[in-house]
């Protein structure tokens, strides 16, 4: 597949085309959608045997930066019209020095409580975790546990059904749901997945649990691909520029579908199916990387 | 709590800048290497500004209740 490519002199490191098409839409899709977006970016060139990704060169996480980049521009369009009440009433709280009980507001301020956690641990654990576990085996072991997760929490769920609006958790629900979200640094368990099933465990409903997912996720992904903008101007990363445009167009896209699609099928289903999913192909994948069919 | 405030978002802002600086690599991937850890250094100011946000918050409440 990238035999035309490095005959042009482009690094081997580098993604084709058609690699950078199927990685954008897989990461537009699978940000969102609780089955991991990590664990897929990992699982499926592994299956593909795509050997010219080298997932560490920096060409190929300038390429990730635009991924991330598009992900998280469409989920600020999709969610335009509440991120601007939101950050109108975060600024209108600072400058009153209190807070009150305007609904965006208090929306603003959990959000905020509950990216810290995130925060923190990202920047204190991604790479150790990345370096542990960032390998098909592991990404196909906790994908199958995130399919467990999520059939766990749905059980839990209707042990207690409730559908608290979002701006009745407390700080505390909010700072662990982010904790929650935290474990997606583990490639196979998913962002939205377990900020999702933290959120049901607070007595939202599924509708409420997706959206304050994808609100939290917002400023995470977009925070996390502006501190990596450096690979964008490292050199080489030049070689990636056509794939990585293209690449981060197809992923707003996808994700932008992927949310309108996920807010609509929360209104009236669960999880269940996403963990069926996850613990399927986490373990077919598991099985084959034990038996060295994964490079 | 004004006081916690207050010291937390001055030792979060010194933080960022020993991280910037590459005096401290607490927590980093470089490990004890000299390095400028600018995504620590950001962290680190944005939980100083969060600090001082709380600070503000604490501010008024006590005004609120004189």
């Amino acid at each position: 597949m990238g035999g035309s490519f490095r005959s042009r002199g482009v690094p081997e490191c580098s993604v084709t085309f058609l690699q950078a098409l199927i990685l954008a839409l897989l990461q537009g899709v699978s940000e969102l959608f609780p089955i991991s977006s990590l664990g897929h970016t990992i699982l499926v060139p592994a299956l593909l045997h795509w050997t010219n990704v080298d997932r560490s060169s920096p060409t190929f996480l300038a390429f990730v930066v635009v991924l991330h980049l598009g992900t998280a521009l469409a989920l600020i369009v999709y969610y335009r019209a509440r991120w601007w009440s939101i950050a109108r009433a975060l600024v209108a709280s600072v400058v009153r020095g209190r807070l009150s009980q305007d609904r965006d507001e208090r929306v603003g301020w959990l959000l905020v409580v509950g990216t810290i956690p995130v925060g923190i641990l990202g920047v204190i654990f991604e790479q150790p975790v990345r370096a542990l576990f960032g390998s098909p085996a592991p990404a196909a072991f906790f994908l199958a546990i995130n399919g467990l997760v999520m059939f766990g929490g749905e059980a839990l769920k209707r042990r207690r059904p409730g559908n608290l609006p979002i701006e009745h958790l407390t700080f505390a629900q909010s700072v662990l749901v982010g904790i929650a979200q935290s474990f997606a640094l583990l490639p196979g368990i998913s962002r939205s997945g377990a900020s999702m099933v933290a959120g049901l465990l607070c007595d939202l409903d599924h509708e409420d649990a997706a959206e304050f997912s994808f609100l939290l996720a917002t400023p995470v992904i977009f925070a996390a691909a502006l501190l990596e903008t450096r690979y964008l101007i490292a050199p080489g990363a030049h070689v990636v520029l056509a794939q990585a445009i293209v690449g981060g167009i197809v992923a707003a896209i996808a994700a932008y579908l992927s949310v309108a699609f996920l807010m609509r099928y929360f209104k009236s289903n669960d999880l269940r199916p996403f963990g069926w999913y996850c613990l399927i192909v986490g373990a077919v994948c598991f099985i084959l990387s034990k038996r060295g069919l994964l490079s | 709590m004004k006081p916690l405030a207050l010291l937390l978002a001055v030792v979060f802002f010194v933080l960022g800048i020993l991280y910037g600086l590459g005096t401290i690599n607490l927590f980093t991937k470089s490990g004890t290497e000299h390095a400028h850890h600018i995504t620590h250094l950001v962290l680190c100011w944005i939980l100083a500004l969060l600090a001082l946000i709380w600070y503000r918050f604490q501010s008024s409440t006590e005004t609120g209740r004189r």
